[in-house]
Order: structure tokens, then C-alpha cells, then sequence
């Protein structure tokens, strides 16, 4: 069925108008199709988003799918998989699962992978390197976004982020802009349409065709709606909420945001680490400038070489949805490890139709954590202990060769 | 954390400490000198505590950090004794520095400290701001240090320890919190020093190029490359040495190895070659324990994308890696026990590197006795600054920085008529 949708429907409209009716066309095929639905779809209509127990099987079929598709339209994927003497029918178990070819993240910066066409890609988003040269450009089309819609979909009501109730929006990030492709300032406007918007505030501004820090606003629309009775909703990079937050405690301020109210936290706490600032110290000031409890606190994590929402249970932990796995891997021999091993981070998602992100390893050192943490939720939870490398340290010689190459840093 | 009259102030006084400098640093220059046998005499009783191990719980996360041991550390703190640095002054300055020398007989030139310094530090080493600070210190002149963003605060409490031992040094160093961004104080700062000191790369310096004021001079000590240069006949105990460097360096300082040069372009000879050198590499490894697990997936996600890349002939040993290229091109290795290997006949020494003359800075020699001389000549031809044998990361007290003696950078030959 998913060939329908193949390149040829629409290969040979050439105007933008036909296209867009190519899009449409599309939508509705995969609404009315619903029977014809491949493992793929299934594994994200899957109604609890943590059964991942149950779901194994599906998974393993899902991969092979996914991995297969890359396999036949990517050829660039292809000849990775061939240099490794990888073929996707070989993933039959789910120990087959970690033999799949693993891709590092470093390789998306030099490389734009695509199993379908540009004119398909109807999102391109960047990861949020500063540097043009270090940037993963990473495209999505139809069917990966309404995959990743139906995963936000239950992600969102599984942690009660959906509310009909009317709500201020502060977000601790980019305001949206038509230039700006950050995969975190896409997220964070997609996350203003949770629940019906009172107001919108952003920390960075689109002003006179630049973006402007204005802390100070936020601050003010804090005080005043923590004054009202709607509540309010938070998103934002933790090292920005945290300055925020800071400030406002130097400020004198405390207040009790209305009962509903939830800050959420994305984008990483890698400045965290050079800051030295526990989370526990991050939730107990929010409590005390804010009036929030640890558990209106949730925090994301993904990248645009893993677009699954992970998202963080009432205890803090980002347990492993049924839409990825977690390999943890020794990097002597990228050997997988058993849980409890701190090692490289190797994450496996059948989701993208646009991109061969089947396996991927990230660039943080993690744990898998096996037992229960009493939350509910009983699949494991992925720990991100920290970058790979030397945390902090910028050795002279690798100062050289920034300087060498004239990137600045 | 602001460091000014031998006290810890709150940031939210550095503004007014900084506009308090018009006034006080004409007074310090014009009050009583700075004496260096009081400099020495701190600096020892401050190596004495380090030897009774007064210091130990600072030094030991940042030793673990960089996997240093503690008679490393030890050895390093050596080159603070009063005998170090006096060793270190005579080398740089000479004998009885700021004494007059007579030109002719009514004509005398005389050595003075520049006045005032702007250190702008790097973060990549813990105690180099404090270490910049010494330097001024010795050359007699008055300092102020930008710490670098991230500071552990390390740095802050060294210069004040040395000022709890001698306090006549307090007014002679003050350490601000500015951020890179706040250009204005950095400009404010600027004006009050006779040079700016810039420790990083050219980013760095182009930084401080932008604000400092154009009355001042700018003293820069930018991030260096080293390498070894190896031929056929290179002994297996010269290979250990460079191994052990490796190891203990973990590749991090600008005199560690990034790669091996060898003399000759055949390319199954330097895949012979990086065969025999991943071996010993790989047994060094084994003997001195291995890099610290962050530092090992690093440079295994570098070395994975290098072979999905294509890129140059991969030898591998758990923890370790040669990769064999042919071009010759001066890049930085993968760090952490993992080091390129490219082909540099003698005859193509200069033309090759010669492009490169201000990031370089080591290479340890490891060829015959009868070819060295030849070779050190062409190393130098091309701007090397130094070379060395195996151990190339150690350096002793009095050698030279980079091509220069900082000490002689910071201070200025007046001249007068009697």
C-alpha cells in the first residue's frame, strides 16, 4: 500500500499547485486506507505509548520495514549497509535489532541522507549546532510527520499535557519566525496549540528583523498572570528557564502559579554540567519562585536524528516509549551492554520515512536502567549521564585545529 | 569571584573596583617596589604546604580529570619553588635583571617591568590564569586577569593564598569575572594596561584585537600542533617513550603528539609502520591503564564516522588507533590515544609545513644520530619551536614559550643618560 504514496503519483507535476494537491491527495489516502496499514503505522497507533513489553514483536517487524524502505531508496544507506554485509531481511529476532548498521549523529553534519525526493520533504529542520558546518539537516514528509503527530498525540494525553482549559504560554526560546528552521523553535510553536492560548510570550523576539533576549517581559507576564486565575504553561531550554528563574529569585519574587499550571523543559542541560546545578536544585527554585511542584515539571528529549518525544514520567526518568529502543554500547567495541553500564547511547526508531534514521548513536554517554521507579511505567529508562569527551576542558590542541580549519567556536 | 586588595569582593562590586583602578594604580606604581626575593620566598612556603599535601584535596578531581598522577603534579609543583622560579628568571632575564647595564660610560640601559598587564586566560588548564599571573608577577608588574568563562575558581584561590603568604603582592593583583560579551569593561580594563596577555586560539585574539585599546600591545600565546617524526630505523624503545607521552598526555597540550611524520611515502611501508606502532601503543595502553570512558567514546564515534567517511587505513587495538593517510596535511589527532600517521619525506619538510609556521610547536625526533642535525635545521626552517625526544609533553622549568621567554615579553629595556 505504501507505494501508492511512491515518488510516480505525483513525479511529474512540476508547479507548486499540483504538488500541494499531491499532499492532499496523500493525506486522505492515509486516512481512508487505515486497513492497508503497515507495522509502522501500527506501532504508532499502539493506544499505550510504554507497553514496550508487549510490543516487541511489532517493533522487530516495524524495523525491518523501515529498514528495508532506506535499503531500497536511499542508496547512500545502502552502501552502509552493504559495507557492514547488512541486509534488512536479516532482522527477523529482537536480538537481530542491535546487528542493524548504527549511524553516528557526527555523520548526519556532512551528510544530508533522503529516501524521498526534496519536493516530499515539506519540513527540513536543523539541530541546534551554532555553526552552519555542524548542523544535521534532517527533512520529514507527509508520513513521518502524521506518524510523529500520532506519537506526540498520546505522548501528550499519556502525561495529561493535552488541557481544554484556557492557557498563557511563556516560551524560554525563539520566537517563530519564517527563517528561523531550529527543530526547537518548530517544537516550541507546535506546543502553543496544546491547549486554547490566552497569550503567547517568547524570551528571544523577533524585533526589526532580529532576534532580542527580553527577560524582562517574561518576568513581568509571570508576576501578572500568577495575579489571575487561568493557568500558565512553560517551555524552554533548562539553562534559560534557570537564568530566568535565578533572576527572579534575586528580584525577591515569589509567587504561586494557578492550579494547572506546568513548566516543561527541552533542549538539553548540557550548560548545566559547567554550572555544577543539580536538577534537584532546578525544581526546588521553581518551587520557590514559582510555587510549582516537582511533578508540574516535565522535560523532553529528542533530536532531529531521533524525532521521538521522550518524555520524562513523575519521578524524572525518560523511560523507553514503544517507538524506540535504547542499545547501550561499549566503546572499546560497540559491544551492546547489559543494563546498569554507563556506554555510548545507540537509539532505534522505525519513524522516519524521509530519512534513514533506523539506528542512530548520539554523542552523550548514557545507563538503561532496568528496575522499576514506582511511577507506573514499566518499561526501562534511559539515563543521559553527560557529552562524550572531556567535559569542559578544551584542550590547546583542539583549539588549533578550530583555527586550522577557521570555524569559529 | 573578584579578587582585589588581597580580598574576595561580591560581583556586584566590580564595577565600582574597576573605576577605583584610575586612581590605584598610579599608586602602586609609584609606591614601594615589588621585590622578587619576596616573590620567591612566597612561592616556597606555598610549595612547602603542596609537599605536606596542604592542597592535595583541590589538585587530586583535576588530576583524575586529566589522568595526571600525584608525582606529576608533584613535579610540576617543583617549577613553583623558590628555586624554580629563580632558575626560571635567571634564564629568561639573565642576572640581576633590573639593574643598569652601561652602554658607554655615561649611558645606561635598564630593564623595567611594562606596568600593567591584561591577562585574558584560556580555560583549557585550571591553574594557567594563575600561572599567567606569576609570570607578570616575576617581570614586576601590576595585573589584572579576566578569568575564562567556566573557571572552577582554582585560580582565584592560588593568587590568594600567595598574597595571604606576602601581602605587599596584594596590590599588584586583581581578577575580575568579566564575560567575553561585556565588551565595554573588557575595553575599560584595556585602557588601564600597558599590554594585553591572550592566552587561545585566533578567535581569541581577534576578540581582543576588537577592544583593546589600540595603545597597548597585544602579547598573544596561541594554541599549537606537535608531532613526532619517525623513519624505518626508529627504535621500538624510542616508540615506547612517544607511546607513554601519548598515554600520559592523552594528546591534550599543545607539545603532545598528534601524529607521526615519516620520512619516506610508500604506502605499504607506513601501513608496516602503523602496524608495528598500534602494537606497542596498544601494550602501553594495556600497562598504564586506559583513558577515561568519555574520553574513549569520543574518539570511538570520531573513528566509527571516519570509517563510514572512508577515510585513510584504519589500525585498531581497544583504546587505541593509528590512521594512516596520504596526504600531509598538520590536523589534530582524534585526542585520546588515537593518532594519524601521513607520509613527510625530509626533502618536502619545509614546503609542507612552512604554511603552517604559527601553530607550530613540537616534534619529537626520533630518527639516527647522523640524520638529526640535517632534520633540526629544516624543522626550524619551517617554524618549529622546539624538538625533543619521546617524551615531548615534558617540559623543564627555563625553556623557552613558543619561540620566546615570556618573562622578556613582559618587561622593556629603557635607556638613560647620566
Amino acid at each position: 500500500m505504501v507505494r501508492v504514496f511512491g515518488e510516480e503519483e505525483y513525479s511529474t507535476s512540476k508547479d507548486k499547485g499540483q504538488r500541494e494537491k499531491g499532499k492532499s491527495i496523500v493525506l486522505f489516502a492515509e486516512l481512508v486506507y487505515d486497513e492497508f496499514m503497515d507495522h509502522v503505522k501500527k506501532l504508532f497507533r499502539l493506544s499505550h505509548p510504554y507497553d514496550t513489553a508487549k510490543s516487541n514483536d511489532l517493533f522487530v517487524k516495524a524495523m525491518r520495514e523501515n529498514c528495508a524502505w532506506h535499503y531500497d531508496r536511499c542508496p547512500a544507506y545502502r552502501a552502509i549497509l552493504e559495507r557492514e554485509h547488512f541486509k534488512p531481511e536479516m532482522i527477523q529476532t529482537y536480538d537481530d535489532l542491535a546487528k542493524i548498521p548504527y549511524i553516528p549523529t557526527l555523520y548526519f553534519k556532512h551528510h544530508e541522507l533522503a529516501s524521498e525526493p526534496d519536493k516530499k520533504m515539506i519540513l527540513k529542520v536543523t539541530s541546534s549546532g551554532t555553526s552552519g558546518q555542524n548542523q544535521s539537516k534532517i527533512g520529514y514528509d507527509v508520513y513521518t510527520i502524521l506518524r510523529d503527530w500520532e506519537m506526540v498525540k498520546r505522548l501528550f494525553r499519556y502525561h495529561k499535557v493535552w488541557s481544554l482549559k484556557p492557557t498563557h504560554f511563556v516560551v524560554f526560546g525563539y520566537q517563530p519566525h519564517k527563517g528561523n528552521n531550529k527543530a526547537i523553535a518548530k517544537s516550541s510553536w507546535g506546543f502553543t496549540f496544546t491547549s486554547p492560548a490566552l497569550s503567547k510570550d517568547y524570551a528571544i523576539r523577533w524585533i526589526n528583523g532580529d532576534y532580542k533576549v527580553d527577560l524582562e517581559n517574561i518576568e513581568k507576564k509571570l508576576i501578572r498572570y500568577a495575579k489571575g486565575h487561568h493557568q500558565v504553561r512553560s517551555l524552554g531550554f533548562p539553562a534559560y528557564t534557570y537564568f530566568l528563574l535565578q533572576e527572579m529569585k534575586a528580584h525577591g519574587v515569589h509567587v504561586k502559579l494557578p492550579k494547572g499550571s506546568k513548566m516543561t523543559l527541552g533542549g538539553g542541560w548540557k550548560q548545566f554540567y559547567a554550572q555544577a546545578c543539580s536538577k534537584q536544585e532546578f525544581y526546588d527554585l521553581a518551587h520557590e519562585v514559582l510555587g510549582l511542584e516537582e511533578k508540574d515539571i516535565i522535560e523532553f528529549f529528542g533530536a532531529v536524528e531521533h524525532p521521538i518525544m521522550w518524555t520524562t514520567c513523575e519521578k524524572h526518568h525518560f523511560h523507553v516509549p514503544v517507538y524506540a529502543r535504547v542499545i547501550i554500547r561499549d566503546p572499546d567495541t560497540f559491544a551492546p551492554l547489559p543494563p546498569g553500564k554507563m556506554g555510548l547511547i545507540n537509539l532505534l526508531t522505525p519513524l522516519s520515512h524521509a530519512a534513514p534514521l533506523t539506528s542512530i548513536v548520539t554523542d552523550d554517554l548514557g545507563i538503561l536502567h532496568e528496575e522499576e521507579c514506582g511511577c507506573g511505567i514499566h518499561s526501562p529508562y534511559l539515563e543521559i549521564v553527560g557529552r562524550v569527551g572531556l567535559e569542559d576542558i578544551k584542550t590547546c590542541a583542539a583549539g588549533a585545529e578550530e583555527l586550522l580549519k577557521g570555524a569559529k567556536s | 569571584m573578584i579578587l582585589a586588595h588581597g580580598q574576595i569582593y561580591e560581583e556586584s562590586l566590580q564595577k565600582s573596583i574597576i573605576s577605583s583602578l584610575k586612581k590605584e594604580i598610579p599608586a602602586t606604581l609609584e609606591g614601594p617596589k615589588l621585590e622578587i626575593e619576596k616573590i620567591y620566598a612566597a612561592a616556597e612556603r606555598l610549595y612547602q604546604r603542596v609537599l605536606k599535601g596542604e592542597f592535595d584535596e583541590l589538585a587530586a578531581p583535576l588530576l583524575a580529570m586529566a589522568h595526571l598522577s600525584h608525582e606529576t603534579f608533584l613535579e610540576y609543583a617543583k617549577e613553583f619553588s623558590a628555586e624554580g622560579l629563580r632558575k626560571k628568571v635567571e634564564l629568561e632575564l639573565g642576572k640581576d635583571p633590573f639593574s643598569p647595564h652601561g652602554i658607554s660610560s655615561h649611558h645606561f640601559a635598564i630593564r623595567r617591568p611594562l606596568g600593567v598587564l591584561l591577562h585574558i586566560a584560556a580555560g583549557n588548564v585550571d591553574f594557567l590564569p594563575a600561572y599567567s599571573v606569576l609570570e607578570g608577577l616575576l617581570a614586576g608588574n601590576i595585573n589584572l586577569l579576566k578569568l575564562p568563562s567556566g573557571d572552577k575558581g582554582l585560580s582565584v584561590k592560588l593568587l590568594q593564598e600567595l598574597i595571604q603568604e606576602e601581602p605587599s603582592l596584594s596590590p599588584y593583583i586583581y581578577v575580575f569575572d568579566v564575560p567575553s560579551t561585556e565588551v565595554d569593561t573588557l575595553k575599560e580594563l584595556s585602557h588601564y594596561a600597558d599590554a594585553v596577555v591572550v592566552w587561545g586560539g585566533d578567535f581569541a585574539v581577534k576578540g581582543v584585537r576588537e577592544f583593546a585599546d589600540p595603545n597597548s600591545q597585544i602579547i598573544t600565546w596561541g594554541h599549537k600542533l606537535s608531532f613526532a617524526y619517525v623513519d624505518q630505523k626508529t627504535s621500538d624503545e624510542d616508540l615506547r617513550g612517544l607511546a607513554e607521552d601519548i598515554c600520559l598526555s592523552n594528546q591534550m597540550l599543545c607539545s603532545s603528539c598528534q601524529g607521526l611524520y615519516y620520512d619516506g611515502s610508500d604506502e605499504k611501508e607506513l601501513e608496516e609502520f602503523a602496524k608495528r606502532f598500534v602494537s606497542i601503543l596498544s601494550e602501553t595502553n594495556a600497562r598504564m591503564g586506559p583513558a577515561a570512558l568519555g574520553m574513549r567514546a569520543k574518539s570511538a564515534l570520531a573513528i566509527l564516522n571516519e570509517k563510514m567517511e572512508g577515510r585513510g587505513k584504519i589500525f585498531q587495538s581497544p583504546g587505541v588507533s593509528a590512521i594512516v593517510y596520504p596526504d600531509s596535511d598538520l590536523l589534530l589527532s582524534f585526542l585520546f590515544r588515537n593518532v594519524w600517521i601521513k607520509p613527510l619525506p625530509e626533502e618536502k619538510i619545509v614546503e609542507v609545513l612552512k604554511p603552517y609556521r604559527g601553530y607550530l610547536q613540537t616534534c619529537a625526533l626520533l630518527v639516527e644520530q647522523e640524520k638529526r642535525a640535517a632534520l633540526r635545521e629544516r624543522f626550524f626552517l619551517a617554524g618549529l619551536t622546539r624538538l625533543s625526544g619521546p617524551h615531548m609533553s615534558l617540559t623543564e622549568p627555563g625553556e623557552a614559550h613558543d619561540g620566546s621567554y615570556a618573562l622578556s615579553r613582559y618587561t622593556r629595556i629603557v635607556d638613560y643618560q647620566e
